[in-house]
This record gives structure tokens, C-alpha cells and sequence, in this order.
């Protein structure tokens, strides 16, 4: 049986109390850096979309219970996340090396879009130039936490290896 | 991945309804609480260091304004006292009934924060102490420098509490200087300011004012949540123009809300009157 589960499961409790208890404490560059984002977006990537998005709905379930926020906010954002990224890594650039840059990238900024409409939807005050003004920061802290982050997911979730894969030739005749 | 995102929508559809997943999140804080609580210890050398380095760059500078302070402040106390001792001897000739005050007729509960903002949306912190602690919702809760906010949410072993700084929190304050300029403090359009409204252009606001909780202005129906003289932070600058009917203040608290990590909950000795 495989243990990538348990695994996913304290990287992404290691990586919510780092988030709740250190990274939200400050701001520089007028951003805050998301380490669970990246460390999901890292485990979707390596590890698939149905992977992904139970990833994210536990990190996103985590991450509302430490706030005590709405229960359910979080994970549907991560989820979503954790499921597209998934797939892009299933069928388009896993072993790419701006993969994981373009995936953060891209979702940082429609997670942040996200959050922004959900709570519009829900008749909560959702100002837009507070996630515009951020967003430049957030980008930036993010991109330079993936290089790590990755690199640790990586070690912890080796890219599987094709088991059909033709490993020596005989030559026959 | 749709039993997933269905899942969240019953989830976010019944929590932001009704108060039945409470008890359930409740639950979930508090097993989470100690692993919170240990990530805080584990991380706080680290935050001190960078709270050091900081407050080293802005030492000289900051050395010179804070003996100018001690020698006014000193002069300011003696004056102080003086003035209190006639206060207290006029009270009690006038039998005077007074609201209750700050810290007197309050119990304080020290918490640590474990959680700082969730999103630049909503200024709100959880803290390691609830109900069964005394915490009670509209609990008002402050540091050694000055006014946080108040308590929200309790649950028994943690608690919500929503900054000054927050878009829904509002508190009823006064400039020290200028006891007639009284006004409404709310969040700033920066980060981590506040403003005071509705103060009356008339009234004469400097910049470098103290402002202090204003608390009510009588035993009236619905009597401020906030005691009288909790400080909260000076006066950075004013404007009025023509056509406005009230001055705007902005304010930076005293207290850094940015990175808190310890708050004093103030409960109250005597219930609070229930509001009709």
C-alpha cells in the first residue's frame, strides 16, 4: 500500500502551521508568501489531479478550521487548484523545469481572483485593489519559495517510473 | 473531484448559514490548538531575530525621540497625579457614579495569538483562550500598548477576535488633547491604519494627539462596549475640505497589529447590561 497519503498528509499539516503561525505574520514586498499553496500545487503536479484535489480539500479544511473561518472557503479553492494543476502535470510539462513556476504563478494569481469573488458571492466585503496591490508581492514570494518547496516535495513524491518501460535489449538471432 | 467541490459547498452553505458546524469546529481547533501552540514556540526565536534586526536599524533614532519623550512624559505625570488626587476627592464629594473603568472593573486574561490574519480581507486573529477561560463574545481585549479589538467567537478553548483595524469594527474614541473631539475610529484605507470620523470641524485636532477610547457618554440604552481610556494611537495627519461636515483624522495605533503574539482579554467583573 502505498504511503503517499500519509505523506501528503503531514507535509501539507507541517506546511499549515507554518503558514498560520510564521509566513502571515509578514508582509514583505506588501505580499504574503502561501506555502501551502506551493506545497500542494507541488504534490498535484508530482502526484496527479484525483490526488490533487484531496489534497487540496484537506489542506483547505486544515487551513479554515486554524483560522475558524467559514468552513468549506478554503478547500473549494484548493481543491479546484489542487485538481487542475494535477491534470496539467498528468497530460501536459510534469518534467519540465518551468513547470512548477508556471503552475504557482498562474494559480497565485487566480487564487487570489478566487478568493476575491467568492466572497463577493457571499455578501462579504471583497475590495479588489487590496488583492491588486498585493498581488506583485504575493507573486514574488511564492515563486522564490517553490524552488525549495519543490525540491523537498520531489524527494518525498519521486515521479513515478513506467514499469512497462523497456529496460535492456536482447538482440536475437 | 465534484463529490470534493459539492462537499465545500454544503460545507460553506451550512457554516456561513447557521452556527451548526460550531461545536464540530470548535472540536477541530482545539486538537489543533497544542500543534499551534508548539509551531508558535518553535518559530519565535526566529521572529525575534527579525524583530531584532529591525528594531537595531531604528535604535539611534529612536533613542533620541524616547529621552525627549521621558522628560516631557515625567513632567506630564506629576501633573497627572496632582490632578487625580483632586479628581478622586471631587468624586467623592459629588458622589459621583462613575462608568466602569479600565482595568479596575475588569478581569484580564493573557492569551497567545496562534493565528495572524487568515487573508488581507478580514483583520481577525485566534487566541488560546475561550469560554473556558471566562471569554465571552464583545469581550474587549488589548496589550501593554493599547486597544487590539474584540472577542467575536468563543469557543471553549480558543477565540476569535476581530482587529480595530477590520472594515466591521468600530469603537467610539477621543482625542486626549481635545476632550470635545469626539468620533467614531474605523478602518483606514492603508494597511494597518485607522480613521477617526465624524469628529466636528470646529474642534482643534494637532498631529501627534493621543487617542483614547472615548466609552459612553452616559448610562444610556446602549452603552459603549469599549471602557474609556484604552489608548490606541496618534494622531499622523488631517484634512477637511469646504463641503464636508466632519474632519478626517488618520490614526496609527500604538499597537502593532501586525505581529502580535500575546493580548490581555479584559472580562468583566459586573455583567454587562443587556442591550433591549
Amino acid at each position: 500500500m502505498s504511503l503517499d497519503p500519509v505523506k501528503a498528509f503531514l507535509v501539507l499539516f507541517v506546511a499549515v502551521l507554518v503558514q498560520v503561525s510564521v509566513l502571515s505574520a509578514y508582509t514583505p514586498f506588501g505580499g504574503s508568501a502561501n506555502v501551502v499553496l506551493v506545497t500542494l500545487l507541488s504534490i498535484a503536479l508530482l502526484r496527479g489531479s484525483i490526488f490533487g484535489a484531496a489534497a487540496g480539500f484537506g489542506a483547505g479544511l486544515l487551513l479554515d478550521v486554524a483560522y475558524l473561518e467559514t468552513l468549506g472557503f478554503t478547500s473549494l479553492l484548493l481543491t479546484i487548484a489542487g485538481f487542475w494543476i494535477g491534470r496539467y502535470g498528468e497530460t501536459t510539462a510534469r518534467d519540465r523545469f518551468h513547470t512548477p513556476y508556471t503552475s504557482v504563478a498562474v494559480v497565485t494569481v487566480l487564487y487570489a481572483f478566487g478568493t476575491l469573488a467568492l466572497r463577493f458571492f457571499l455578501g462579504e466585503s471583497a475590495p479588489a485593489q487590496l488583492v491588486v496591490a498585493a498581488l506583485p508581492g504575493d507573486l514574488l514570494l511564492n515563486l522564490l519559495l517553490t524552488l525549495p518547496v519543490y525540491a523537498l516535495v520531489r524527494r518525498l513524491f519521486p515521479p513515478a517510473v513506467s514499469s512497462d518501460r523497456v529496460r535492456e535489449v536482447r538482440l536475437l538471432g | 473531484m465534484g463529490i470534493l467541490v459539492l462537499a465545500s459547498l454544503v460545507l460553506i452553505t451550512v457554516s456561513f448559514r447557521s452556527d451548526a458546524l460550531d461545536p464540530a469546529e470548535g472540536v477541530a481547533a482545539t486538537v489543533l490548538r497544542p500543534f499551534e501552540v508548539a509551531a508558535e514556540r518553535v518559530s519565535r526565536p526566529f521572529r525575534d531575530a527579525v524583530g531584532w534586526t529591525r528594531d537595531l536599524v531604528n535604535a539611534k533614532s529612536e533613542n533620541e525621540e524616547l529621552r525627549r519623550q521621558v522628560k516631557s512624559l515625567r513632567r506630564q505625570v506629576i501633573l497627572n497625579e496632582s490632578a487625580q488626587q483632586d479628581v478622586a476627592h471631587l468624586q467623592a464629594l459629588l458622589k459621583f457614579r462613575d462608568l466602569p473603568q479600565f482595568q479596575k472593573d475588569y478581569r484580564e486574561v493573557s492569551a497567545r495569538v496562534l493565528t495572524n490574519p487568515a487573508n488581507r480581507f478580514e483583520q481577525r486573529v485566534t487566541i488560546s483562550a475561550g469560554s473556558n477561560d471566562g471569554i465571552a463574545e464583545q469581550d474587549v481585549v488589548v496589550t501593554g500598548d493599547g486597544l487590539v479589538g474584540q472577542v467575536t467567537k468563543a469557543y471553549p478553548s480558543v477565540a476569535v477576535v476581530t482587529l480595530v483595524t477590520d472594515d466591521d469594527s468600530a469603537v467610539r474614541a477621543v482625542d486626549l488633547t481635545s476632550q470635545g473631539a469626539v468620533g467614531i475610529l474605523e478602518s483606514g484605507s492603508g494597511s494597518g491604519t485607522l480613521v477617526l470620523e465624524r469628529v466636528t470641524k470646529d474642534r482643534d485636532v494637532q498631529r501627534g494627539d493621543v487617542i483614547i477610547t472615548a466609552g459612553s457618554s452616559g448610562h444610556g440604552a446602549l452603552p459603549s462596549l469599549f471602557p474609556r481610556n484604552i489608548p490606541i494611537g496618534t494622531v499622523t495627519s488631517w484634512g477637511q475640505t469646504d463641503t464636508d461636515l466632519f474632519k478626517r483624522i488618520q490614526v496609527q495605533p500604538f499597537v502593532d497589529l501586525s505581529s502580535l503574539q500575546s493580548v490581555l482579554v479584559l472580562v468583566p467583573k459586573h455583567p454587562r447590561p443587556e442591550v433591549p
